[in-house]
């Protein structure tokens, strides 16, 4: 049978109620930003309520909440009492109100912590070392989907029996959110229930009590419907996201699917209300979901008709929504036109999850390739096999821009001075940095489990509940742990910059190199640009690039050539900097690639805006490029970020180009692509008045958002990437 | 190896022929059109380009310049005297803040190979390969037959966007190893043609029977300047229906070349030239089309 690609028409009914989500989501955005004033993360779905104000249940001396029973006690507290939102144009109830941890202190005991000399280290090296990281793993979301609320707490009991632990806090713990939850979905339904009996429209009435049925069924059973597996995906992603914010869905179109064809083959679904449940679970929360992609045995694309439909609900909700399509030569090439399509209509769309790079790098860690094949997209930029791994991903920045900084001190010490000697004191550092990383991570495996525990993806993982393991602990067979090296390209670009004026053309010395950092470039601007205007990391042909695979390969050995040094776990080498690049700066002193004290570093693994100069103007594809020769190489992607004037590709033959330049950007071994198609003239006026345009979509980094949502640093990212090949 | 004078290599490019093309912007013209929006091709030789918003002030300049065509002047900063400027480029080698340029280097064919090498993963992707534009690629014939040459055998697509204006000889060398003609069409009455462009038609319009005759794959490309050769629409496509045109492109005039001008110390005369509007260019487009020809805005 062929495949149904066709567009979705929504009837006026569903138009009007998605229209109205849109209009909320809008409104919803308002209010938390009267609040907040800007948001740099994703836009969470959650529905603010400025009145309700959590007590904490603390019972330590110290002060702190920690380890199962005292984390569940509070959260099943927390989810017994949250102020109830129902949407009357949605097809699922329910939403979260803000984190747990927000107000509840749950810290480890001082006892558990690293010690000081550790500590001293990631501070004199501005590290964000990842111990006591949350959330960045992902569950198998059929796990709940198949056993429901109910069925989790009789799993958790039966397993309880028969392990009959010593200490049960694992099963004291996990039931107390259980119950907690059930209750939350209780409550979900009573109040919906009210609003139907209040309401006087027929319709929606009529869909408020739909919404009280659902979740009265769902507080001990298992979801029967496409619907009801859409609010049992709602129920999960909002308790996820109370829960330090995780944000892990699954692979959404096949996790659906069987729904989607029974419902629709018994003829009590109609793509259009598919449509509506997506856009309204969408708009319950952002979490990361994908499409496509191939089977574990790499056989066929798994495409279908869901894919689609997820596809046309975010297209017609239009609000911040975090899909990956799942790139590979058999990816169905209509999926990747029509998600070009919607993301030149709507300024952006989903970003593309590349399965050469991911794959292929993953085997480099001694998995299979059918095993490999199931490491999916479910974070801004990071991976996992859901429901098997622990990948602890996205937690850890080495800023390799302290590794430099240090080896500046040292090398001005010294009196034989050169590149290669300052590489070498280079490398030195970031092992400093990579090993007390590492050493954190040896206490994180030991701790973690009896101190925070992951009580919502414990759940849905396959290992955790079966031997009362926290799955950072070996709940889950497969432990790996991330770690992200930062400012390639600053570092890059600031060696090539001392080999070529210093070393090559001799403009100036070595110590006058240190003067000027010394005196952040003040009165030396044309020493600054001399540093800065060098053939840098991306440009064709530059020493710069040479540098950058140095670096790389610096940072990928130092992860690599031994795991953690008393548990032996394996680490990841990734190069991903979110958005946080001023963040990473703040603290880092003037380069010698002519940044000045405590400005952004590069980000990720790209090179920095205004890279190409000279004969050899900017070209996505000459940016494409430098990201994909400087991958880290085994699996974590580093991502490319793409803002395309729209005017370039809304011409003939523009989303052809784009498809061309997602699968060539795979095949060079590229792992991720965030792309975002804008005009200059509404970029320009969003940045200087967001209110100009509240509803304008950006992909950030491998997450979207508001662009007015924004702080003013991070829309000046946006406009600065987009407009990088005007900068100097 | 042959070495040649170009000002951009321009990855990506997606309007210059089909599927992702490199263009190669080579330098020098035998025209000079009175709309060119690349006017730093027109010279074969290198041109300064001085940006003064990008000056530091730091008289670096003024300091090596052996002419004295930099100056420091009290009221305006950074002055600088094109008519005593000999275009040694002494003083872009001593302007860090890149507020001085020379526009335009002097590459050999490896030089440029290695660039378009570099994304023939895009061409092969997409249809795609590499087109020669300028400036007026034909008038360095043998470095443009080199790269062409190169291209095919490492088995790229290639373009060759000219105004046509070189004798016929360059086209029957470079025929066999181009894939397509872009070629521009200005005017259809020589005499307008030689007022908006400093030549006549005539040796164009030949090339261009050449090339239709020899079987050449083109698209004919029409600057759309309506206050200028508006009125010759209809004769452009009188003349263009007996040649065997693959597709006609109209292109709307832009005003994305102005700031060039000003950094070039250049006149502009279409500085005031207003932009088409979309019911002019489509009307362009329906003339076209009227005559039988398959005509599209670029």
């Amino acid at each position: 049978m062929s495949l149904d690609t066709s567009k979705v028409v929504l009837s006026p009914l569903y138009r009007s109620r998605i229209d109205k989500l849109h209009a909320d989501k809008l409104e919803i955005n308002n209010i938390k930003m009267k609040v907040f004033d800007h948001l740099d993360f994703d836009d969470w779905g959650f529905v603010y309520f400025p009145d309700y104000r959590f007590e904490p249940i603390i019972e330590d001396p110290s002060g702190k909440v920690f380890g199962y029973r005292a984390i569940c006690k509070n959260f099943r507290k927390y989810l017994e009492e949250i102020p109830q939102y129902v949407n009357p144009a949605s097809a699922l109830g329910g939403a979260w109100i803000g984190q747990l941890t927000d107000t509840c202190p749950i810290h480890i005991p001082d006892e558990d912590n690293v010690p000081a000399d550790v500590r001293e280290c990631w501070h004199k090296y501005h590290t964000y070392p990842g111990f006591t990281g949350m959330n960045h793993t992902a569950g198998d979301i059929n796990i709940g989907l198949e056993l429901g609320w109910g069925g989790i707490l009789q799993k958790l009991r039966k397993y309880r029996a028969l392990n009959d632990p010593q200490d049960p806090a694992f099963y004291d713990g996990e039931e107390d959110l259980v119950l907690g939850i059930q209750a939350w979905v209780r409550r979900i339904a009573r109040h919906a229930r009210e609003m139907a009996e209040r309401e006087s429209d027929p319709d929606t009435a009529k869909n408020l009590s739909e919404i009280a049925d659902m979740n009265e069924w769902l507080v001990d059973n298992p979801p029967r419907t496409f619907r009801e597996a859409c609010q049992f995906l709602a129920h999960f992603q909002s308790v996820d996201r109370m829960y330090y914010v995780g944000g892990a869905l699954d692979q959404l179109d096949e996790k659906l699917r069987p729904y989607y064809e029974r419902d629709t083959q018994a003829g009590i679904l109609t793509d259009e209300q598919a449509v509506w449940c997506i856009a309204s679970l969408f708009f319950n929360d952002t979490h990361y979901s994908q499409i496509a992609g191939l089977t574990p045995d790499g056989s066929r694309d798994m495409t279908s008709r869901m894919s689609f439909i997820v596809l046309d609900a975010m297209h017609a909700i239009k609000i911040p929504v975090n899909i990956a399509i799942r790139v590979s030569d058999k990816l169905n090439e209509t999926l990747l036109r029509r998600s070009l399509e919607y993301t030149i209509e709507d300024g952006t769309g989903v970003d593309y999850s590349c399965n050469i790079g991911i794959e292929q790098g993953y085997t480099r860690n001694g998995y299979p390739e059918g095993l490999a094949r199931q490491r999916i997209k479910v974070g801004c930029n990071w991976c996992c096999i859901c429901g098997h791994e622990y990948p602890l991903q996205d937690v850890t920045r080495a800023n390799m821009g302290f590794a430099l900084y240090w080896a500046l001190q040292d090398i001005r010490k010294e009196s034989e001075r050169s590149t290669e000697r300052l590489f070498e004191l280079f490398c030195k550092h970031v092992g400093i940095i990579v090993d007390s990383i590492k050493i954190g991570y040896d206490r994180h495996y030991e701790i973690m489990g009896r101190d925070r525990p992951e009580v919502v993806y414990n759940l849905f993982m396959h290992g955790p509940i079966e031997r009362g393991l926290n799955c950072s602990e070996g709940g889950v067979d497969i432990l790996n742990f991330n770690i992200d090296g930062i400012a390639l390209a600053t570092c890059a670009d600031s060696f090539a910059a001392i080999e070529q004026r210093i070393e090559q053309e001799g403009r100036i010395t070595w110590d006058q190199l240190f003067e000027v950092l010394d005196r952040n470039y003040e009165g030396f601007e044309d020493i600054r640009l001399m540093m800065k205007n060098i053939k840098r990391f991306g440009s064709p042909d530059s020493p710069a690039e040479k540098w950058a695979l140095r670096i790389r390969d610096c940072f990928v050995d130092a992860c690599r050539h031994e795991g953690t040094p008393k548990h032996h776990l394996t680490i990841i080498p990734g190069l991903f900097s979110h958005g946080a690049i001023g963040e990473y700066g703040s603290r880092l002193p003037a380069t010698p690639n002519g940044r000045r004290n405590f400005e952004p570093i590069s980000h990720s693994n790209e090179p920095d805006p205004g890279f190409a100069q000279g004969l050899n103007t900017f070209s996505p594809s000459l940016k494409a490029n430098a990201v994909a020769i400087a991958q880290p190489g085994f699996g974590n992607s580093a991502p490319l970020h793409l803002d395309i004037d729209v005017d370039m590709v809304r011409k003939e033959g523009g989303i052809e180009a784009l498809m061309a330049l997602i699968h060539t950007h795979n095949h060079r071994g590229g792992t991720l692509i965030n792309l975002n198609c804008l005009t200059k003239e509404i970029l320009l006026e969003a940045h200087a008045d967001p209110s100009t345009h509240p509803d304008l979509l950006v992909r950030v980094t491998g997450y979207s958002a508001f662009f007015a949502s924004l702080s003013k640093d991070y829309r000046q990212q946006i406009v600065d990437r987009f407009l990088s090949k005007t900068q100097s | 190896m042959e070495q040649g004078s170009v000002f951009n290599i321009q990855r990506f490019s997606v309007h210059d022929g089909p599927g992702i093309r490199t263009t190669v912007f080579f330098k020098g013209c035998s025209l000079r059109c009175i709309w060119c929006h690349n006017p730093e091709s027109i010279s074969r030789q290198g041109v300064l380009e001085f940006n003064p918003d990008a000056c530091i002030g730091c008289l670096a300049c003024v300091s090596v310049c052996p002419t004295g065509a930099h100056r420091s002047d009290e009221s305006h900063g950074h002055v600088l005297d094109r008519s005593k400027c000999v275009a040694c480029f002494k003083c872009v080698d001593t302007c860090y803040a890149g507020a001085l340029r020379s526009v335009g280097e002097t590459v050999d064919e490896d030089y440029v190979m290695r660039q378009i090498l570099s994304d023939k993963d895009y061409y092969d992707a997409s249809s795609g390969g590499v087109t020669f534009s300028g400036g007026e690629c034909m008038t360095q014939p043998d470095f443009l037959l080199a790269l062409l040459k190169k291209c095919k055998e490492a088995g790229i697509h290639t373009a060759v966007d000219t105004a046509g204006n070189v004798p016929q000889s360059a086209f029957e060398a470079v025929l066999p190893y181009t894939d397509l003609f872009l070629y521009d069409v200005k005017a259809a009455d020589s005499r307008l043609h030689r007022e908006l462009t400093g030549a006549g038609n005539e040796l164009i319009l030949s090339n261009l029977r050449f090339l239709s005759d020899a079987g050449a794959r083109i698209i004919v490309r029409i600057p759309f300047v309506p206050s200028r050769n508006g009125s010759e629409i209809p004769h452009i496509a009188e003349i263009l229906r007996d040649f065997s045109i693959e597709k006609i492109e109209l292109l709307p005039y832009h005003r994305l070349g102005l700031s060039k001008y000003e950094s070039m110390g250049l006149d502009n005369l279409c500085r005031d030239e207003p932009i088409p509007s979309d019911e002019e260019t489509e009307q362009a487009v329906s003339i076209l089309r009227s005559f039988g020809l398959n005509a599209h805005k670029s």
